[in-house]
Order: C-alpha cells, then structure tokens, then sequence
C-alpha cells in the first residue's frame, strides 16, 4: 500500500511538472541585433557601430569588381585554380546573368545601401538628443557614401539600368537607365553637399583612417565634390567638372596619392586587402596584360606598378610575364578617390576648351612620374588620346580602364588575345531582379 | 484504494489460480536454437485460452492442463513462434529458432504502444543487430543503413574518416529546412548536427566564391553511436508512420533500441576484428612523355631529367595509397535475476585513413540495466559515453588551391615534393601548396565527448479481466563537447607571408549541446468479449535543444605555437540555439480478433521556434490494417497464407531553421571599430513548419506457409508551406529570405521479397531482394525558379521550378542557349540483393546494392584539367565529332563555351556493399577444448564495398562537396576518395 502510495506521488509530480511547462517562454534571435533596432530609432550608441557598418560592407567583393572590371580592361587577367571562369565567362565577355562576378558586386554594393537605407529610416526616426548639425553631418556623409555605392553599381551595369529606390525590400522602385542613375547619383552628391556644409566643424561618428584629412564636416565636402567631378566628367557635364573640381582636394603640385582610401587589417572580424597577391604565385595569380607591359613609356615610374615574374603562367592559352604589384601587403589601403584622378579630370574638363590648362595638368601628371612633357599635338582628338594613356598608367587596376574606353566608344580598340575572347558593354542585370 | 484491491485480486489470480485448479502438469524446458543456451522469458500458452505461463532462468516452465490434447503455443520475441500437440501430462523440450521473416516482431505504433508486425498498416522498416553489422562492421551507424532498407538513398560525401553522409527517406521532404530524419534512441532525442570547424574556410577561401557553403564537409554526430551496442533499428520512412514525432517527423524518424541485458548466466560477449582498408578507384595519370611535358608545360627536358634520376613519381597514389590499420575491440556483458538485468558493452574502433596522418577512433562504453520494482513496477536506464576522434584532412573544394586535391590536380610526375633530411619541403613549382607537406604537417581533427542516458519508467495502474491502465515516463539527455582543432603551421607554402600566407593559422571550435527530452502517456487497454481490442493513448510531451558554438581562429602565430592566444590576430564567432517544444499526443487503436486493425491520432506541437510561440500545430493521422487470411472464408489451406492490404495517412512537420524569424545584423570590424552589417538573409516573422501528409497504400503476404514473403507499398507525400530560403531581389540588400511558398510531391514504391529459399539438413539459404524507386515535382511554387547546390549554369546546378522534378540539374548548354534539363540526382530505381547461406557450421552471407540513375555534378575532372593532368585528357570520348580530347574538350567545348554537358555525370553503382564468411566452431570441439568455459567461437572474413562498378570518372558516384544538407549532394569536387575495407574477426562467448 505504502508503496503504491509513493508511486502515485511520483506519478503526480511527473504530472505537474510536464503541465506546468504547458507555457512556452523566450523566442529569442539569440545571434545579433534586429535590424529593426537601427531603422525605429538611431540611437547615439548604435550610431558608429552602424557606420562602422556601412564603411566596412564598402569593401566587400570590391575584389570581384575591381578584377572583373580590370580584365575587361584588359589591364590585367587573375587567374585561379578553383575557378576557371576568370578566364573562361570573364575574357570571352559570355556573361552570365546568376554567376558570382554578375551577383557578388551588385548584392554586396546593394547591401551597403542597405546599410545606410536602415541607418536614413532611423535618423529620421531618432528619439536621440543629435544637433541639427550632427543630423546634416550623419546624412550628408551617408548620401555621399550611397551615391558612391550607386556609381559602382551603374558603372558595371551601364545600358542595362540600376535600380534606385530600394528602401522597401516589398516594394521596389524601378530600373532607371545609365542617364537617369547618373543623374540621380549628382542629385544625390548635390544635397550631401549642402548638408555637410551645415554640419558644424565635427561629426559625431569615427570614420576610418582611410578618411584622415577627410574626417570633418569641410574636409568631408571636399571628397564629396570631388566623387562629383568624376560623375559630372561621366556625364560630359565639364564646366560643372571644373567648379566641382575647385571645391575638392585637387591640388596639381601636391601628393598625387592623397585623397580617401578603403583600409584593412587581419584584426578579428576585420578583412585583409582583397587585392593583395604575393609575388610568383601559381595558383591565384594577377598578371598584367601584355600590352601594358609594351606600352608602357620608358622611365614611367608607374610601369612598376607590375614586376616581372620569374617564370611566366599560362591559362587556357593566355600568358602572363609580370605580376600586378599595386598592393605590396595584405594591410595595404585601396583607394577610392585620389587627387591623381582629379587632376586627370581636370585636363579632360578642359581638353576642348582650354588646351593649355589640359596640357599643363596633363605635365603635372608625366612630370611626377618621371616623364617630359607632353610633346604631341594639342587637338582635341590627341589630347583624348594622351589622357586616356595618362589615366590608363595612373588609375592602373582601379578599375577605370573599362569605363573610359567605353564612355569615349572605344571599346573595340581593347585587345583580344585569343579568338574567343570579347569585351562585354556591360555586365546583366542578376537573374534574380527577374527583369 | 479499489485498483490496489483489484491489482492483488489480479496478482493473486495469475499467481495461485493455476496452482489450485485440478488438472495435470505438463513441464519442460525451452532451448534458444543459435546458442543452445535455455532461453527465459518464453511465453508458454494454452492455444485458445489466457492460461499461459513464462520460462524461468533455466528455460523451465510448467503449466497446468485441464483437458488433453491441447495445443501448447511456445513464442518469445524475436523467435519463430511454435505450436505443439500435447495429448498427456509429460515432459517436453521445445527449440525456438531466431525468425527470419521478422513476423513476430512488434514495432511501434504510437509513443507509447507497440503492434505485431503482421498487425501493423504501415510499411515499418526494421533492421536487427545482425543485418546491421552481422555480415561486416561498417565505420559509422548511418553508414550501415545503406542498401538494408527499401526507401532510402543513403550516401557518403566523402570517404573521409569519421563519417559524413546523407539519410533520405523517400525522396527528398525540405528544400531548405532539415531532410535527415530524426534520430531517437531509447526514447532519448539523439543530435545529428554537422557542425563545420572554424579555420578551414580562412584557409581554402571555399565560400569566398561562388558559392557561400563553407565546403568542408563535416561529420555528423549520428557517427558516435556505436552500432555494436544496437540491437534493432525501426525506420518510420514519411509521415504516414512518423506523425507520432509531430513537427519534428517530416523527414521520417529512425528509431533505435540498444541492447538490454538477459536474465540467467552472465554471458560474456569478446570480439576482435582486424583489418585494413584501401582505396577503392584512383584516377591514374595522364600518359606523360617528354614530348607531351613539352607541348603542355615546355618542361620536357625536366620530364626527361627525372625519368633518368628515376624521381618520377605518381602522386595520387602518394597520397592516397596507403593501407590503412583497422582495430575494432568489443566486449560486452549480460546476464542478472529476472528482477535486475544488466548490459555492458565497452568498445574501441581505431581506423586509419587512405591518406597519412587522417583516421578515426571511437571508444564507447553504454551501461543498460533494468529493474522490476514490483511486477507492476518497471524502470529501464540507458547510458553511453562516447570518446571520438577524427582526423579528416583538408579537402574538397577550394579557391586557395592548398586543400590536397586541388593540388594534386596541379602536380606533375616529375615534381620535386619530398622533404629532406632535415625535413624542409620544396615549395611546388605549379602549385600555391605542396600536397606532401600540407598532409604531413596540418590538423584537422574533430573530437567528440557525449554522454547519452535515458530512462523509462512503466507502472501498471490497473489489470482488470478485460481491461488494464498503464503510466509510461520517460526522460532522456544528449549531452557533448566537440571541439574541432585547425592547425595549419607557418612552415606550408601558403602560410608563408612571402607567397601571401597568414604565417600560421591556428583555429579551436567547441560545441556545447544538450538534448533533453520528457514524456508522459497513459495507455488504456480495453478488449470486449467477442475480441474487440481496444488500446487508447494520451500523453504530453517536452523537448528541449540547447546549442552553442564558439569558433576561435587565431593567425600569425608566435614560433611554432598553436594557443589562441599565441598569436597576433584573433576572430571569435559564436552561434547560439535555444528551442523548446511542447506537445500532446492522443491515440486510439482498434484491433478486432486480429482481422481489421484500425488506429486514429493526433499530435499538437508548439514551439519556441515559431511565429506565435505558443499556437499550437496539428498533425492527424489514420491508418487501416485488413489481416484478410485471418477471416473465415480464407481457408486453411491456400498458397496465400497470409495477406493483409493496408492504407495509412499521416500529417507531419519540418520546423524553419532556428533564426529565422529574425532579421539580425551580423558583425563586421574596420580600422578597430566594431560594425554591424545586414545579412544575407531577410528573416521572416511570419514563417510556419512546413507541412507533410503522406499516403501509404500497400499489401504484405506470405506464401507457402510464409517462407515467401512479399511487401509492396505505394506511397504519395505532398509537402506543402515549403520552408524556402527563397532568392529576394539582391537590390534589396539581401541575398535570401525566408518564406513558406510551394508544394512538392514524392511518389514511390516499394517492393521488398524475402524468400527462406532451402533448409533441410545442414543446408540452409535465406535471400531476399528488393526493389524501390521514388519521383519527385514541384506541384506548386510562388517564388520565381531558383538555382541552389552548385556553380553556375555553366556549370550545372540544382533548379527549383514549378512543374519539374525537385532534384533536376539544369545549366546552358552553348554561348547564349537557354537553359536546359541536363540531368537528375533522382536515382531511377535502388535494387538490393541480400543473401545468406549456412552449411554446417559456415555462414556466408552478401549484400549487392544498385543505384540506377542519378546524376551528379563532376567538377573534379575539369579541375585536373585545367592543371593538365586528367588521367583522360587524351582520351577522345566526350566530342561528338570525336576529334577533341576530352581534356580540352570539358574546357574549351564546355565551361568556357558555357556548356555544363560534361560535367553532369551519371552516378549509377553496382556494388558490393558487404560481404562476411564466418565459421563457429561445433560445441563439441569447444567442450573438448575450453572445457566449457567457451561456449561459442565464432571466426570469419568479411570486407566493406569489396567489388564497384560504375562508369563514372571520379573515386566514387557517392560524393558530396556541400555535406548532407538538403539537395546539394551529388556535387563533385576533389573529395576525400572513398575506401573498400578487408576485415577478420574472432568472435567467443563466455
């Protein structure tokens, strides 16, 4: 009896308890932060965090594009052993619309956006005591940022159109034309302008070593027109060139390398240098172009942006003798704007209607890499021509080459090693935009 | 107090009434046939009536007899069920041999109810101890799964050591949520996690692609249970059976019992088996000449030197040559009084892999005792601990090429890779890594320690003549630690910082996860007086799951130290899992005079895991037994001996993946500060457990007295609210969300013929063969097609789209050609051929599996293509026009023209999965020698996948680059090669 008795106690305990747990609790993420903590309300606290964010998605697959970019170009090839298509899909310009050079560039540019939409959405709905100052500072600084992010996506996609509006992942806008994005992105530029220049002298964020000289309010604006001139100079737009060109950190006798720069380390979540390949390797290798190597000047300095190899690679028919050497460690920073181009722009700007001042800009180029001046005629034609040469050794692997060949319709004058191979107008918009 | 009062009326009568009746004794003794051993607990029972009585510890029994003749009916479970005439009070001894149709075996039915198999309307898989591993061990518990059960599509993803593979039952049940079923093993919810070690990405760069799976193929944990230890795995293949598991039984559930001790002699099980295993198909190499060395590399005269110094060398079989030492130990102990039982099974695997310095070791030790606290009162207690270790290598895909495969894909005979004296290796001439050194210096281990126990407590409340009430408990914990250790030293080649290394990696991964599990039923049984049974079921159910994984991986590393801390950059990632479930469970069976067998259920389950944490979600299910034989009309005397149609529906779910719910920023550093970053994926608040109803139609017969017995089962499983991590627009700044959108439906059948084909005298032969095949379509999809599980169209990869098969391989087939069908990983048909032979005291027995069909994505070959060295460059198969060699035609004619045709392979096998000859040693001998301290002895051969055929150019159609997870299998690129094994055992009982 007594037994039994001790069982039935057991058996209620077990009851109880298993009703008792009838409730469930918690349902919690566990793994990080709801994205919705930053669009409801832009905290003081969360704000360097979020553009710690921002800077740092700026930097992912930049590799892909860059070299996607540059073997259009035909600057240079990379070639890897695990994936063929650097020298398949890539050289024969047979794109396709799912594969990782189409996709990576457009999702982690658009996820930069992303980044800033979230942060535009919690700014406006800030209960944080921010000065009307800080609040022109945090906004002009992201739409320059977003309208750079916008210019990476459009100079890959030319004709085939961008899409702008992307703040409701239910609700999209629609694909704009090259036009109507690059007009967009100045418009964009433009208002960043006037609010940095309302921004107080200091903002209430950390901006990257990248940024230094750059990382106040006025310094900030002088980067921001600079990304202009290079937009206005993609539209033809050269007088605004020029007025934008005056407000930036142009500087003709200054340090052609100053201006704002991605950086990396090998610390914690932190990236190396996507870029960076050691000399002589087998595997994964960034080898110049031939025609690089050809016609390079003699005494250019930036000739030694490639050294040669000691023995030379071959994939699938193609042939590299000199390794690309712009970055000469993992930690090394890639540039996002620099005076060199500036100055560049400036001579373009002026190439039709102020050949002397093209000239002179052009010679503050060769002299500071050990070339005479410019001896040729000063035609607009030739000019295009020196200019082209000028940007195509100074903006080397920047990913510039493709885009001026195509806006000045030269395209068909790039090399093509094999019989198969083609340069592509333009990169498809990924599948899954289902356009 | 009246059921205590019942209860003693009811001991009382059971105990004395057959002593006190007037009839006459019949007694004798009952003999286990394999071993000769008296066998306890056999049911002895009057035929026609409920007197009956059970085998003590010698096997004894009497039972009192009113009216001769009778019929005595001797049954025990697991054993041939014998029937004898008694036409006196005497002494009788009865042999019970094992059953070999598997007839009177009971399986599950409900959580906490049982059914005899003859009884049961669903299509139940069992596999016993000795279908298991009897012919030959197999490595890992899933492994010895395969080709041993209709409906499944079991497959290795590589032959790495220590496990990895995929258990799909009837076709493929979750496009993105889990599709490997659940395991539970003595009630206890068993982990199977593949959790994938920090390190080996920062090192391959394999998700940096294009593909963001970390590619490195990790073990899953379901490979620390000892097969040893089991004594019969019952596989509820779909929902139809599974409804039982609720919302964790989509994917279908493998239930496992582990061996319990017997009552009587302590019997004392030793068996060792030794062995070696090989690898089972290299690839050769391309026919290399100086002329050829020339023309591809300009390196002729290099060719030429070497061949003079004779230092030309094949590298594959460098590395993948080896023999590799296996040692498998067990010993086991069983025995106790009928009230305390016990069972011992210590265990310790050693297996050396093909390639140096990988292997697997396992130790296990499992403690099963039981306990009869009154014969009301019975308590059950499981244990395991498991010790393991793996070393797996560094393989599979890559985009550093420093993983061994890629390399060897760049290594020419006449490289130099060898170390020196001093053990300095040369860096490889056409290769970022040196093969020789990466294998000889770098670690990749997974160590795993996990404790299991569980335990069930089962009271009879109340036995009553027509009715009796149990209370069933049970509570289970699974509990581990892995860690993974990742070391590759500064010494390799691509670790150095002149050729762009990270001068030593160093990575430590510790997973902490807890299991825990609680149930409680009451089952009623209530049988009428014309024989009406019925058995009612309710309980409740808890289940909770706990994971926490913390990934280290340090870089540049101080000297030639492997601490964390011992270097100058650390990232840290942690993931988390907390998920509780909490269900009810009701059940009603109906079973009259064992004729019509009819069951209605239902499980409600919520989760933590869901939207609205505390809704609950319904899964029924209804199922039909029609035993047609056992009605009058059938007759006695018929071919057909027994026949039973059968039709079962059952609803069963899949949750989403934990997260989710959730959109979360993830982590990201820049210049010191910390930032966060939108994912990849956009959660979904919203999202439910995707849905399974599975219909199951089906009829099982003997023949001949049931020495043929057929089983043919149709089935039908429609998944609807698929869980899809479906493609977003990637301007919306996400890659993926989730979303319940689409149906997709698996039709299949199966047939399974087992035939007791010759016994007389001293020759018997048991065969069986079976056949299955399964069909799969997207019935409904409303998110637009979406490729998963591969590279690119050029390539091949899995399309998901409305109409199509689930598993179709599509991809381009020229410059600018649409997309086509090229292929499907749905194998055509699976067809096993099992038999087994006994002549005198020698045991033959075999196991041939067939795949048909199936295709997989080769990239293995084009990879050696493009370093030159495909044993089948040269060779002019794949140009249709037969003028291009297939070397340059998969490059130039194929990914480079935007061409996936070559590489999508059919994957058919023919093989032999295992193959065992044993021989005992007659009792005779053994008194002789042993003077009976031995009582059996049993030696034998036996060798894992001695004889493969198959036409595809890879080590083995049975291959996956991104592990077991949903459809991404089949995918080829240079895996850890798969391995045959030779094997001798000594086998003695004490």
């Amino acid at each position: 009896m007594k037994i039994i008795k001790k069982y039935y106690f057991i058996l209620l305990a077990i009851s109880v308890t298993a009703f008792t747990s009838c409730e469930l609790e918690g349902g919690e993420s566990l793994n990080g932060a709801s994205t919705n903590s930053i669009s409801d309300d832009l905290s003081r606290g969360e704000l360097p965090q979020a553009m710690s964010g921002v800077l740092s998605d700026m930097r992912n697959r930049l590799n892909t594009q860059v070299d996607v970019q540059s073997i259009f170009g035909r600057e240079y090839y990379y070639w890897t052993s695990s994936d063929p298509r650097f020298e398949g899909d890539v050289v024969t310009g047979n794109l396709d619309n799912n594969t990782f050079y189409t996709t990576s560039p457009w999702g982690s540019r658009y996820a930069a956006i992303k980044d800033i939409n979230l942060m535009l959405q919690g700014l406006d709905n800030t209960t944080a005591d921010f000065s009307a100052e800080e609040i022109n500072g945090i906004r002009g600084v992201l739409n320059t940022l977003k309208a750079h992010e916008f210019l990476m996506v459009a100079n890959n996609q030319y004709t085939n159109g961008i899409r702008l509006d992307t703040s409701d992942p239910d609700n999209l806008g629609p694909f704009v034309t090259h036009d109507e994005a690059l007009a967009h992105i100045n418009d964009l530029l433009t208002t960043a302008a006037t609010d940095l220049a309302n921004a107080g002298s200091s903002f209430p964020f950390a901006l990257t070593s990248g940024y230094s000289g750059f990382d106040t309010p006025s310094g900030f604006l002088e980067f921001n027109k600079g990304l202009n001139a290079r937009v206005e100079a993609y539209r033809g737009n050269y007088s605004n060139v020029l007025s934008l060109l005056d407000d930036s950190f142009m500087d003709m006798t200054g340090n052609l390398n100053d201006g704002v720069y991605h950086t990396f380390s090998l610390a914690g979540a932190d990236i190396p240098n996507p870029l960076y390949l050691a000399l002589n390797q087998t595997s994964n290798v960034r080898v110049a172009h031939s025609s690089f190597v050809d016609d390079a000047l003699p005494n250019d300095s930036r000739a030694n942006k490639v050294v040669e190899r000691e023995s030379s690679v071959e994939a699938s028919g193609l042939v590299g003798t000199h390794d690309v050497f712009i970055y000469q460690s993992n930690v090394d920073v890639i540039p996002i704007l620099r005076n060199e181009e500036l100055v560049l722009l400036y001579a373009e700007a002026n190439m039709a209607s102020n050949p002397v001042d093209a000239v002179m800009a052009i010679n503050a180029i060769r002299n500071a890499v050990g070339l005479g001046d410019y001896s040729g005629a000063v035609t607009p034609d030739a000019l295009e021509d020196e200019i082209l040469f000028q940007r195509r050794y100074s903006l080397f692997g920047e990913g510039h080459r493709w885009v001026d060949m195509r806006r000045f319709g030269r395209l068909d004058e790039l090399p093509n090693d094999r019989s198969t191979d083609a340069v592509p107008v333009a990169v498809p918009i990924p599948a899954n935009e289902n356009q | 107090m009246n059921y205590t009062f019942s209860l003693k009326v009811f001991l009382f009568s059971i105990i004395f009434i057959p002593l006190l009746s007037f009839g006459q004794q019949v007694t004798g003794k009952v003999i286990e046939g394999a071993t000769n051993q008296p066998l306890l607990g056999a049911n002895v029972i009057i035929k026609g009536t409920a007197t009956g009585t059970v085998t003590d510890f010698d096997g004894r029994f009497s039972i009192n007899v009113e009216n001769f003749p009778v019929t005595l009916v001797f049954s025990s479970l697991g054993f041939e069920t014998v029937e004898v005439v008694v036409s006196e009070a005497k002494e009788i001894n009865v042999t019970l041999q094992e059953s070999a149709t598997g007839l009177d075996e009971v399986i599950i039915s409900g959580l906490a109810s049982t059914v005899k198999r003859t009884n049961a309307a669903n299509s139940v898989a069992t596999v016993s101890a000795e279908d298991l591993a009897g012919t030959t061990p197999a490595q890992t518990l899933d492994g010895a799964l395969a080709g041993k059960f209709t409906g499944a599509l079991v497959s290795a993803n590589s032959g790495a050591p220590g496990g990895g593979l995929s258990v799909k039952l009837r076709g493929i049940t979750s496009i993105n949520g889990n599709s490997q079923p659940l395991y539970i093993i003595d009630g206890v919810y068993i982990d199977n996690s593949s959790i994938a070690s920090g390190g080996i990405n920062t090192v391959s760069g394999a998700a940096t692609g294009g593909n963001p799976s970390s590619q490195d193929n990790a073990t899953n944990r379901i490979a620390d249970i000892n097969p040893d230890d089991i004594e019969n795995i019952e596989i509820l293949k779909g929902a139809s059976a599974s409804a039982i598991y609720g919302s964790r039984g989509a994917a279908g559930v493998i239930i496992i019992t582990t061996k319990k001790g017997k009552a009587g002699k302590t019997r004392l099980n030793f068996s060792q088996g030794v062995g070696f295993n090989e690898v089972i198909n290299l690839q050769g190499q391309r026919n290399w000449t100086a002329a050829l060395a020339e023309s591809v590399y300009g390196e002729g005269a290099l060719y030429t030197a070497a061949l003079n110094n004779g230092t030309l060398r094949d590298y594959e079989k460098e590395v993948f040559g080896e023999k590799g030492f296996i040692s498998n130990t067990s010993v086991s102990m069983s025995g106790g009084s009928e009230k305390t039982k016990f069972y011992v099974g210590l265990s310790r695997n050693q297996e050396d892999g093909i390639v140096k310095r990988t292997g697997y070791e396992k130790t296990s030790l499992r403690l099963n005792a039981d306990h009869n606290f009154t014969d009301n009162i019975k308590l059950a207690v499981t244990t395991n601990y498991i010790d393991s270790s793996a070393d797996r290598g560094f393989f599979n895909n890559d985009n550093t090429g420093a993983t061994l495969g890629v390399a060897l894909t760049n290594t020419r005979p006449w490289d130099y890779l060898l170390p020196d004296e001093n053990g300095n290796y040369p860096d490889h001439p056409n290769n970022s890594s040196n093969p020789l050194q990466t294998r000889d210096l770098m670690t990749n281990n997974e160590s795993t320690q996990r404790f299991i126990t569980g335990g069930t407590l089962d009271i009879n409340l109340y036995r009553g003549d027509k009715s009796d009430l149990k209370f069933v408990a049970k509570a289970g914990a699974d509990h581990y630690t892995l860690t993974g250790t990742v070391i590759f030293p500064k010494e390799l080649q691509f670790m150095r910082p002149d050729n762009g290394g990270l001068n030593g990696v160093s990575a430590v991964s510790t997973t902490t996860n807890t299991n825990t599990n609680y149930s409680a039923f009451l089952v009623h049984n209530y049988t009428t007086d014309n024989n009406l049974n019925f058995t009612t079921q309710v309980g409740l159910t808890n289940e909770q799951f706990s994971q926490n994984v913390i990934r280290v991986v340090a870089s540049d590393l101080i000297a030639s130290e492997t601490n964390l801390d011992q270097a100058s950059n650390q990232t840290v990632n942690q993931f988390r899992l907390e998920q509780e479930d909490f269900g009810f469970y009701v059940q009603e069976s109906i079973n009259y005079q064992d004729k019509l067998i009819g069951t209605l259920g239902i499980r409600g389950d919520k989760s933590t895991n869901n939207g609205d944490i505390n809704e609950f979600f319904y899964y029924p299910k209804a199922s039909l037994a029609v035993n047609l034989h056992n009605f009058d009309f059938w007759g006695d005397i018929n071919v057909i001996n027994r026949f039973k149609p059968r039709i079962a529906y059952g609803e069963a779910g899949t949750f989403a993946a934990f997260g989710s719910l959730y959109t979360v920023y993830g982590s990201s550093s820049i210049d010191g500060n910390v930032g966060i970053s939108v994912p990849s994926t956009r959660g979904n608040p919203a999202i439910t457990p995707e849905r399974q109803g599975e219909l199951e139609l089906g009829f099982d017969a003997g023949l001949l007295d049931n020495k043929i017995s057929l089983e043919f089962t149709y089935y039908k499983k429609t998944v609807d609210d698929l869980l899809l991590r479906a493609n977003i627009e990637p301007s919306t700044g996400y890659s993926f969300q989730w979303v319940n959108a689409g149906s997709l439906e698996n039709r299949g059948i199966e047939i399974g013929l087992n035939v007791a084909a010759f016994d007389k005298g001293d020759f018997k032969w048991d065969t069986g063969i079976s056949w299955f095949k399964n069909e799969s379509e997207m019935t409904e999809l409303n998110v637009p097609t979406f490729n998963l599980g591969g590279f690119g169209n050029s390539l091949g990869q899995f399309q998901i789209e409305e109409g199509k098969s689930v598993t179709q391989i599509v991809g381009t087939t020229g410059p600018g050609t649409p997309v086509s069908v090229l292929g499907d990983a749905e194998p055509d048909f699976q067809m096993t051929f099992n038999n087994r032979f006994e002549y005198k005291n020698f045991t033959l027995s075999f196991l041939w599996h067939w795949k048909k069909g199936g295709d997989n994505i080769n990239l293995s070959t084009l990879l050696s293509d493009f370093g030159g060295t495909s044993a089948d460059f040269d060779d002019i198969t794949l140009d249709p026009n037969g003028v291009i060699p297939n070397g340059e035609y998969r490059v130039n004619n194929g990914i480079f023209a935007g061409n996936a045709t070559p590489f999508v392979e059919d994957a058919s096998y023919l093989r032999l999965r295992e193959i065992g000859l044993y021989y005992s040693l007659p009792t005779s001998t053994l008194d002789q020698v042993f003077k009976g301290v031995v009582s059996s002895l049993k030696i034998g051969v036996s060798g894992n996948n001695l004889i493969n055929i198959f036409d595809y150019n890879g080590y083995d159609p049975e291959v996956s680059n991104f592990g077991g997870t949903g459809l991404s299998t089949g995918v080829d690129v240079m895996p850890f090669p798969s391995s045959k094994r030779y094997m001798f055992h000594l086998s003695a009982q004490f």
